[in-house]
């Protein structure tokens, strides 16, 4: 009886909040309360005096009020049920819409939902449910963000070229392309070709001599996405295939000319992209050529990435071009095949420029001819902050340049030499030019063959910049 | 893949680039993430702070200060290490992958020399070759023949052993650098294991530290926190005793005070008291004169109450009326408006009426003044006419006179010789030798004068060469005189009537000076055309004068009003203008017939009167004389009458005495 009792006192309360929420609650509340009740009990008018239902005491052991949906619940359900035929969202007060939001299915159509629902909490269970692993915070803590960018990576990267249409591809647009501001497409699919699963083994050898001839081993076709895509401020791409394992071709990474002059061209067309970045995809000279023509003076392309492809000199000397009719502020050609001569061209833009702020050549073999160069441009240049020159082959001639391009030089902040065979005397030229800078932060000169001396006293310099450096920044907070 | 998650490593992490990544990027996140570190420590430290910073005393904040330095700068040197260590191994496989590229461009080198060589032999030893064909060639015995071929064949198998052994060389390379290759593989997975497991020891080590750290330096708050709190307390504790003492004190003074002023009141009381009274009775009297006063004051009131009760009755009235007044005014105010406005309109319509009036009326004036032109025109016309009706006239007439006077002159001499038979002498016949009417020269006016000379521009030479004759009569330049004339003319302006002028302003140059002329000559007094040049000469020799002094050829306007002056004084006459020459303006000339009347007298007195007298005598004689012939002709007749009677009468007889008989 007591139990009772006490449920009893807890419907009554929660009977007069709902009355002072809203009337609908009561009214729908009450209907359903008398139409359970007349059996048992009498009526009881709740509103007018509450004090009577202290002494009801109920006969059902097991009804209890919480179990009764409310009429707005149910309306609710039934609105989220056919959300598909008829979605009303924007209509419902926020306290609803909350709670439609919260238990929509993520399986409805894009169509309906794309431009419909910016609740980020729904996009969250979207993301959530198709996706193992996703963090957020690289999309701006846009969970919608996240979805379309990575649904539309997705389509394109699963497009087949030939058989896909390219429909399911511009379908996804309109819904997505307000919210699209970078893709990262992580692989390219190469067209089908006739039987390649059957005889493998015997065609292996020959497909790769057939595929370069082939006509259609385009990859898809840029030109149609770019530039339907306000927003798109980033592009990664790579022409090749991910975790191919066994069934590995020469031509599952084969960059052609064609989709090289289709994505010039879209490129061109994307005039909101700050961020290009191209890996793994074999630009040699020609292609970067290329690319770099339908990319000089874009009005807004700030970072540039050829890093792990084929550019040697020609490609350097048109990315030398670009570098003073563009405002690119990174530019990344790690790993190429850059000698003396392109990284001279490189030198003779940096000379000139004063856009850009970070270089990197690692994994080149610029030499002592393109060292040299460049630390002459360094003299002249006033913006550019971080250098890495790792792994560029270049001995002691360098490191002279270097010292005395340190000693003029007072922008320069980061500076990676690793893996230059310096020796013993570069270091100690190195060492001396350190002791005249006082903008240089960091300065790599591990496995260059440098004295342990030399070494110590230029990290002592590097110590005593970056405390005042930090000063610096003190006084300016 | 290559993008690394900043955010994944908060401030305890090692950060964590992605296991593949091998290049800057991995680097630059570590860094940026240290750099995210440090501010989170710093902004923690200040956070701490600012939660004690309250009750802390800066010695001791500075002990917590030093602590999260300490740390800062631990943490720091330990993730520089870190990220030393974890990127060795990155530089180790970039150092590696050079090598391995040095070594390959070596290896590639050194196989294209061999290619090279290998080619240059085998094709030395394929022109040996070629050689020895002509020469087999040239070999006669088919022993020859075969040994060469032999030798041909051995050369041959000998190029083709060397390429095989080539290829197979190369295929072993292959095989060599496929091993390689695996090889690589494997130790770049191991490398990445090492990596990943130096990343985790270094992220478990940091955040061990990192809670070390932390621990201590929450420790070292806390401990500084309690001591200030033993501090303040201790503090607190001595400055509430202080304060109840102090509280205490003033209360007992306060207490003291308090019954002095007790004292002080009760004194104060009675001393009153005392006053009061007194005060009381004189305040009694004060107060029964005071109302005598009062009824007094009330009786007047009521007085004035009453009369100005009248008066404001009156003064109501009078407002009344001024109001019936002031509607009326007003009343007569509108209505005056009314007529002001309807005068106004009317004033206006006149206006406009009178103005179309003055326009019409000045119409009617040109027009008239044409009209009167042209009436001009034509009276001068018919007086041209007249005037040469009037010549003829006098011709005939003279002519008639003429005959008769010679007549006359005839019968006298007639009379003369024959009847007196004396010697006739004619008397002097003057206007016998005359003809046409009498031409009187007559003078003309001064303004007619400088009408001509004004307008001897406008007539042009013709007139000019006609009046070149009057130049040297007149001994002055005609141009001279226009001169002096305009000078007048601008000079003399004070002499012209002022509504003279403003009649004349709208008039045509030439005649505005005209006029003006006209009245300044009838102002000075020059009459007629001979004065002008008097004038002109006078004028002219004035200057020639003051020559001396003024070297213009024309006399200066200012010494004009002195010379004229003088001249006025000279040649000043009465006045006696005729009216008649008034009408000369109209360029009218009058004939002068004062003389015709004599001239007819004399011609009529031809025969003087002792003729005269002479003829009545002889007339008389003769008449006597002719009465007598009259009468001796009557009786003539008579006497011829009676002899016819007298014959008849015979006859009569004659026949009566016949007669008688026969009866």
């Amino acid at each position: 009886m007591c139990f009772h009792a006490n449920s009893l006192f807890k419907t009554y309360n929660m009977l007069k909040k709902s009355l002072f929420n809203g009337k609908i609650n009561f009214s729908c509340m009450s209907r359903s309360q008398s139409s359970r009740r007349t059996g048992s009990m009498r009526p009881v008018n709740a509103a007018a005096d509450g004090r009577k239902m202290r002494s009801i005491i109920a006969e059902d052991s097991e009804w209890s009020l919480e179990l009764v949906p409310l009429l707005t619940t149910l309306c609710l359900q039934h609105i989220i049920k056919h959300f598909r035929e008829k979605p009303i969202l924007d209509e419902l007060t926020p306290k609803y819409k909350a709670y439609v939001l919260q238990r929509l299915p993520t399986s409805l159509p894009l169509t309906i939902t794309a431009n419909l629902i910016s609740d980020e909490s729904y996009w969250k269970r979207c993301c959530e449910g198709r996706w193992a692993v996703s963090d957020v915070s690289t999309y701006d803590n846009s969970w919608k963000r996240m979805f379309f960018e990575r649904h539309l990576e997705n389509i394109i990267e699963f497009f087949i070229p030939d058989a896909t249409d390219t429909k399911t591809v511009l379908d996804v647009v309109p819904l997505c392309r307000n919210y699209v501001k970078r893709l990262k497409v992580s692989q390219l699919l190469p067209p089908i070709r006739e039987s390649p699963r059957f005889d493998e083994d015997d065609r292996s050898d020959c497909a790769s001599d057939t595929g370069s001839e082939g006509p259609s081993m385009d990859h898809f076709d840029f030109r149609i996405l770019l530039d339907k895509l306000p927003n798109l401020e980033e592009l990664n791409v790579v022409y090749g295939v991910k975790g191919c394992g066994m069934n590995f071709e020469w031509n599952l990474f084969e960059f052609t000319f064609r989709d090289c002059e289709f994505l010039a061209k879209a490129l061109h067309s994307c005039k909101t992209l700050q961020v290009f970045r191209i890996h793994r995809s074999k630009v040699d000279d020609e292609k970067c050529c290329l690319l770099v023509s339908q990319l000089l003076d874009h009005p807004s392309l700030q970072e540039l990435d050829f890093s792990h492809n084929h550019i040697s000199d020609r490609g350097a000397r048109a990315i030398g071009k670009l570098l003073n009719r563009s405002q690119l502020k990174r530019l990344v050609v790690c790993n190429n095949q850059i000698r003396g001569p392109g990284a001279q061209a490189l030198a003779h833009a940096l000379s000139k420029n004063i856009t850009l702020l970070s270089l990197n050549l690692r994994l080149n073999r610029i030499g002592d001819e393109g060292g040299q160069a460049l630390a002459q441009a360094l003299v002249k240049n006033k913006t550019l902050v971080n250098l890495h020159l790792g792994g560029n082959n270049m001995t002691e001639p360098t490191a002279v340049a270097l010292s005395q391009a340190l000693v003029e030089n007072c922008t320069l902040k980061n500076l990676n030499l690793s893996n230059n065979k310096l020796g013993v005397d570069g270091g100690k030229v190195l060492e001396e030019g350190m002791s005249h800078n006082s903008s240089l932060v960091e300065c790599d000169i591990r496995l260059t063959d440098v004295s342990q001396d030399s070494e110590y006293c230029i990290t002592q310099a590097l110590r005593t910049n970056q405390s005042q450096a930090a000063r610096k920044n003190q006084t300016q907070t | 893949m290559l993008q690394p998650e900043p955010f994944a490593g908060e401030e305890a992490d090692e950060p964590g680039p992605s296991v593949e990544s091998k290049n800057q990027a991995e680097r630059i996140t570590a860094r940026r993430l240290r750099i995210a570190a440090r501010n989170e420590t710093k902004t923690r430290q200040e956070l701490g702070e600012d939660s004690q910073g309250k009750e802390d005393i800066q010695e001791e904040t500075r002990k917590s200060q030093k602590e999260v330095e300490k740390s800062k700068r631990h943490m720091v040197k330990l993730q520089s290490d870190g990220l030393e260590l974890v990127t060795n191994i990155q530089v180790a496989v970039d150092a590696r992958e050079s090598d391995r590229r040095t070594e390959l461009e070596e290896a590639c080198r050194l196989r294209r020399d061999k290619l090279e060589n290998e080619a240059k032999s085998s094709q030395e030893k394929f022109e040996e070759i070629t050689r020895k064909w002509t020469d087999a060639k040239m070999k006669q015995t088919p022993l020859d023949l075969r040994d060469a071929m032999n030798s041909q064949q051995q050369l041959c198998e000998q190029i083709l052993g060397d390429k095989n052994k080539l290829i197979s060389e190369l295929q072993q390379e292959l095989k060599a650098s496929d091993d390689h290759y695996v090889k690589d593989l494997k130790r770049q997975a191991k490398d990445i294991d090492l990596l990943i497991e130096r990343m985790e020891e270094q992220i478990s080590s940091l955040k061990k530290s990192y809670r070390e750290d932390l621990q201590q330096i929450e420790n070292s708050f806390d401990e500084e926190r309690r001591t200030l709190l033993t501090k303040h307390r201790k503090k607190w504790g001595h400055q509430m005793k202080e304060q109840s003492e102090k509280e205490l004190r003033n209360m007992m003074q306060g207490l003291s005070l308090l019954e002095e002023h007790e004292d002080l009141l009760q004194k104060l009381r009675v001393w009153k008291a005392e006053e009061y009274n007194t005060d009381k009775i004189r305040m009694d009297t004060e107060v029964q004169n005071l109302r005598k006063k009062l009824q007094e004051v009330k009786f007047n009131c009521h007085l004035n109450e009453e009369k100005l009760d009248y008066k404001y009755e009156v003064l109501k009235k009078r407002e009344e009326e001024n109001a019936i007044l002031k509607s009326h005014l007003k009343r007569k105010i509108i209505r005056m408006q009314d007529v002001l406005n309807n005068l106004k309109s009317k004033c206006a319509s006149q206006e406009k009426q009178l103005k179309t009036e003055e326009q019409s009326l000045r119409n009617d004036y040109t027009r008239i003044k044409q009209q009167y032109i042209d009436m001009q025109k034509k009276a001068r016309h018919f007086a041209a006419l007249d005037a040469e009706r009037f010549e003829k006239l006098w011709l005939i007439n003279e002519d008639e006179v003429k005959a008769l006077a010679h007549r006359v002159l005839e019968t006298d001499r007639i009379i003369h010789e024959q009847q007196l038979g004396l010697a006739w002498v004619s008397p002097p016949l003057p206007f016998m030798e005359r003809s046409g009417p009498i031409e009187h020269k007559t003078l003309r006016t001064a303004s007619q004068a400088a009408a001509d000379t004004l307008q001897e521009e406008t007539r042009g030479d013709l007139v000019e060469e006609s009046e070149g004759l009057g130049d040297t009569a007149s001994g002055v330049n005609r141009r001279t005189v226009k001169r002096i004339l305009e000078l007048l003319c601008d000079e003399l302006g004070f002499l012209v009537e002022s509504k003279l002028l403003k009649l004349v302003s709208h008039l045509e140059k030439n005649d505005q000076s005209l006029i003006k002329l006209d009245a300044i000559f009838s102002a000075i007094g020059i009459e007629s055309e001979k004065d002008v040049y008097t004038m002109a000469e006078f004028l002219m020799n004035y200057r020639q004068h003051e020559e001396t002094t003024n070297n213009s050829d024309f006399i200066h306007h200012n010494d004009l009003l002195v010379a004229l002056k003088e001249f006025t004084a000279q040649y000043c006459r009465p006045h006696g203008v005729q009216a008649s020459q008034k009408s000369s303006v109209l360029g009218l000339i009058m004939r002068d017939d004062s003389e015709d009347a004599a001239h007819w007298e004399s011609i009529a007195n031809v025969i003087p009167e002792s003729k005269l007298r002479l003829w009545s005598a002889l007339d008389t004689a003769i008449n006597k004389y002719h009465t007598v012939l009259t009468e001796r002709a009557e009786l003539l007749v008579e006497t011829q009458n009676v002899q016819q009677q007298n014959t008849e009468l015979r006859q009569l007889l004659h026949l009566y005495t016949t007669s008688k008989v026969t009866v």
